[in-house]
């Protein structure tokens, strides 16, 4: 039996009263590359950060190479041989090679000046090992991604890493790209004797590249095993899937019965530059159509060309009939199409104005008298909207970004909903909002769609797609991998097409 | 032992935080929203118990409000560039450059249309011609996308130098007693013109900046462009304009001072105008970062400084070192006002 490079028992991790780890342990054997699996905000991440020093635990023990350790800091962990490669790459595109693996630890020669011949001299060493060609005087802008990713190991294997971990490392690789990451990383643990821990949602590169995995759920370990059965052959990944996923997480019914209309949007051939590539689809009055598939995969892209945020680079876009062509959101807007953007603090809440303010951005106009603005007229719309939707705020002069999460996205919602749009989008539309909250919002999804707007909903969340959608379109590498019908929609299902996977 | 001490930590953090944010919160909105009010009447009150009535009579006040009323119309337009997140630091050329024309203007068809007229016709062109070249600088910057402080620092540059060539180093003067009327003469002969431009500027503005579609996108832009725009809001067309406005003011500016002098200089006029403009709206509240501020605060502002130059005059401290001070009262308006970037 080979030798554990990492064992963690009972690790167990709370935020204010929230448990996110209970009592996990997990266990790595020395050369293999390990697979941690689990859905957003089931504790892959903050178990990493724990072994990188990031995070600090409430308690449990730490193995490390056969060695009980304790880290406090990410420079502990870092003492320890242990690498933390994260999904944005830290790379500074304006220096070379070398330079970006020395950064920080600049080698000198006698003089005091920098040893450029043997940071380069050493930089090439590894690049020997690792069996790519690299020139560490290349501009690392110069190099394409999956060398950038490569140069990030190699850093970490000058710094004497024995464990790599790799939080989602392939979400901006192509295919070939990443079986070149792959082929390396196996060099390095048959040949050196390196350990991987490999995050990821694609489970098709789980089953083809890891040689065991481990699944967490909700902050506990549902299971673990090696991905090549006693049989023989290869765990499932739909087997994999349904561990992650479980089976006792539908929540309430929110789901309500409504009229489905004519077709009210036309999509064909939709085509952004590289990103999304031929997609075609329709939407109907009061349906609510969902978008899934990875991050990267294309979802975003499409919403937002139909709204006028990206430029389509071909295809046609219809609404009610009339062919749209549009180059800027306020095209999209005075179409009819609604739009609520994703990552709320970035592309939603506006920080200076108050809550009344944001509610109204969207349709000042219909709040003006000539060209003066009445607040009056704002202050009952924003009124009406909190009493509508439940907003908790003490006085909404307040600035919004002294609200909840979930209260923030009832005021963004409403600044749209306001506009009386023909087609609302809303991209992940309950992101950081608490569980409560999202019931509330999709309530309030369901009441639109009574009132008969189309609706596209866009998530990476499976479950909210189960809960809400009549129809859902999952996309993979730009495509349109599958489509299913609410009846077809299962947790399972979504995560095999968005994993690159067919149903039979 | 540690590990307890890690719950408490997070339990007792965001509360402790919270309450503590909420405090700073209440007395950084405090400084943000009357903090400079405050400073202002203060400032009288010190310098009427300094100067007495040589401080605190018509004449001096109205002389405060004369001598600044120029760059403060200025300081006006500045707001809304600095609110949309840009800033111009042209304008100091930019009105002598307005100025050269809009002198050269009257003198030139006045034997055509008459004294009146021309300087009717003059105000439209000058008002015109700013506007037109702010609007430029704007498209530069939101198409071109130049950042604002390379444009206008380059346009600086460029107006001054064309002035300076075409007038030969010299100035300009007109002999258009109508055109000089515009500024030298008193409403009910006793408020002076250019504090009547400067009020009704002020009171356009504060319209737009509150009362106006326009005024809350420009806001919108300077705090977040992207949510602003994914609002559906062309925010190109936004900052252009707040450009214009700027250009609208620097154009009236011009009127008002070319008149009251008579005559503009290609080397001396208008220098550092550019700095007090945005010094004015800096410690009127408007923050560098775009987004926030009053033109109530920009207002004061400008009696602020307006103020205090008067007050150190009056006192006779040498004007070397009234700069000195103006330059601590600037850091000191920010500092205070600063603390709500804290949270």
């Amino acid at each position: 039996m080979a030798e554990y490079a990492l064992q963690m028992t009972d690790i167990v991790k709370s935020y204010s009263g929230v448990t996110v780890l209970s009592n996990v342990n997990f266990s790595v054997r020395q050369g293999e590359i390990h697979a941690l699996l689990g859905e957003n905000g089931a504790g892959k991440t903050t178990l990493m950060n724990i072994l990188g020093g990031v995070t600090p635990m409430d308690s449990g023990n730490i193995v490390l190479f056969g060695k009980e350790v304790r880290l406090h800091s990410p420079a502990d962990s870092q003492a320890e041989g242990v690498a933390f490669i994260h999904q944005e790459l830290n790379v500074v595109n304006d220096l070379m090679v070398y330079e970006n693996m020395f950064l920080g630890y600049e080698l000198r020669n006698r003089a005091g000046m920098l040893d450029v011949r043997e940071m380069c001299r050493q930089t090439e060493e590894v690049f020997a090992r690792m069996n790519v060609k690299i020139n560490p005087r290349a501009m690392m802008s110069t190099l394409e991604t999956s060398y950038k990713q490569i140069v990030e190991i190699a850093k970490s294997l000058l710094r004497n890493a024995k464990l790599i971990i790799m939080d989602e490392p392939t979400t901006s690789l192509t295919q070939k790209e990443i079986e070149n990451v792959f082929s390396i990383m196996r060099g390095l643990t048959q040949e050196h004797g390196v350990t991987v821990i490999f995050i990821s949602h694609k489970l098709t590169e789980v089953v083809d590249f890891c040689d065991s995995y481990t699944v967490l759920r909700n902050g506990e370990k549902v299971a673990e095993g090696s991905i090549t059965q006693p049989d023989g052959t290869k765990i499932s990944q739909a087997d994999l899937a349904r561990m992650m996923v479980g089976k006792d997480v539908l929540g309430v019914n929110v789901y309500k019965e409504h009229e489905i209309g004519e077709v009210i949007l036309e999509v064909r051939d939709l085509e952004v530059d590289t990103r999304v590539k031929g997609v075609s689809f329709d939407l109907h009055r009061g349906e609510i159509l969902g978008f899934t598939g990875l991050l990267g995969d294309g979802k975003e892209e499409v919403v937002r060309a139909i709204f006028g945020d990206l430029r389509k680079s071909s295809g046609t876009v219809r609404l009610k009939g009339k062919a749209l062509n549009l180059k800027h959101p306020a095209q999209g807007k005075k179409q009819g199409i609604g739009f609520l953007p994703s990552n709320r603090k970035e592309n939603a809440i506006i920080k200076d104005l108050s809550v009344q303010e944001n509610i109204t951005i969207v349709t000042l106009e219909k709040f003006c008298s000539g060209p003066t603005l009445l607040p009056s007229r704002e202050r009952k719309a924003a009124e009406m909207y909190r009493e509508k939707l439940g907003i908790k705020v003490a006085n909404l002069k307040n600035k919004i970004t002294s609200l909840s999460g979930g209260n923030q996205q009832k005021v963004v919602l409403s600044k749209w909903i306001n506009a009386n749009s023909d087609v609302m989008i809303l991209s992940n539309p309950t992101q950081g909002v608490d569980v409560g909250a999202k019931n509330e919002i999709y309530s309030l999804i369901m009441e639109l769609a009574q009132q008969g707007m189309g609706i596209i909903v866009t998530s990476g969340e499976p479950q909210e797609i189960l809960r809400l959608c009549d129809r859902v379109i999952v996309m993979y590498h730009g495509e349109v991998r599958g489509e299913l019908s609410r009846e077809e929609i299962s947790e399972e299902n979504l995560m095999i097409l968005s994993t690159g996977g067919l149903l039979h | 032992m540690q590990n307890k001490d890690n719950k408490d930590k997070a339990a007792g953090k965001p509360l402790r935080s919270s309450v503590a944010a909420i405090n700073r919160a209440r007395v950084s909105s405090f400084f943000s929203n009357y903090g400079v009010i405050v400073f202002t009447v203060l400032l009288i009150i010190v310098a009427t118990i300094i100067n007495g009535s040589t401080f605190f009579n018509w004449n001096n006040l109205f002389n405060i409000l004369r001598s600044n009323a120029t760059i403060g119309i200025i300081a006006f337009g500045m707001a809304f560039v600095i609110i949309s997140g840009n800033i111009d630091l042209s304008v100091s050329s930019q009105l002598v450059a307005v100025s050269a024309v809009t002198l050269t203007f009257v003198d030139l068809v006045t034997p055509v249309l008459g004294p009146v007229l021309s300087s009717a016709a003059a105000v439209i062109v000058g008002i015109g011609m700013s506007c037109a070249l702010s609007g430029l600088v704007g498209v530069l910057v939101t198409k071109g996308r130049v950042p604002s402080f390379i444009v206008t620092l380059g346009m600086q540059y460029i107006y001054r130098s064309l002035c300076r060539e075409f007038m030969s180093g010299g100035g300009f003067t007109t002999s258009t007693d109508a055109y000089l009327k515009i500024s030298n003469h008193s409403l009910f002969g006793v408020i002076p013109m250019p504090i009547i431009y400067f009020a009704l500027m002020f009171l356009l503005y504060f319209y737009i900046s509150k009362y106006t579609k326009l005024g809350r996108h420009i806001y919108a832009v300077g705090s977040n462009e992207k949510a602003t725009r994914l609002s559906g809001i062309n925010t190109d067309t936004i900052r252009i304009i707040s450009f214009v406005l700027l250009g609208f003011a620097v154009g009236v500016a011009s009127i008002t001072e070319s008149s009251r002098m008579g005559s503009i200089n290609s080397t001396s006029s208008g220098v550092g105008y550019e700095l007090n403009a945005i010094a004015m709206a800096v410690v009127g509240g408007i923050a560098m970062e775009g987004g926030k501020g009053r033109i109530v605060g920009v207002l004061f502002g400008i009696l602020t400084l307006g103020i205090i130059n008067n007050m150190l005059n009056l006192i006779g401290v040498s004007p070397q070192i009234v700069d000195a001070i103006r330059g601590v009262i600037i850091v000191l308006a920010v500092l205070l006002q600063r603390k709500e970037k804290d949270r």
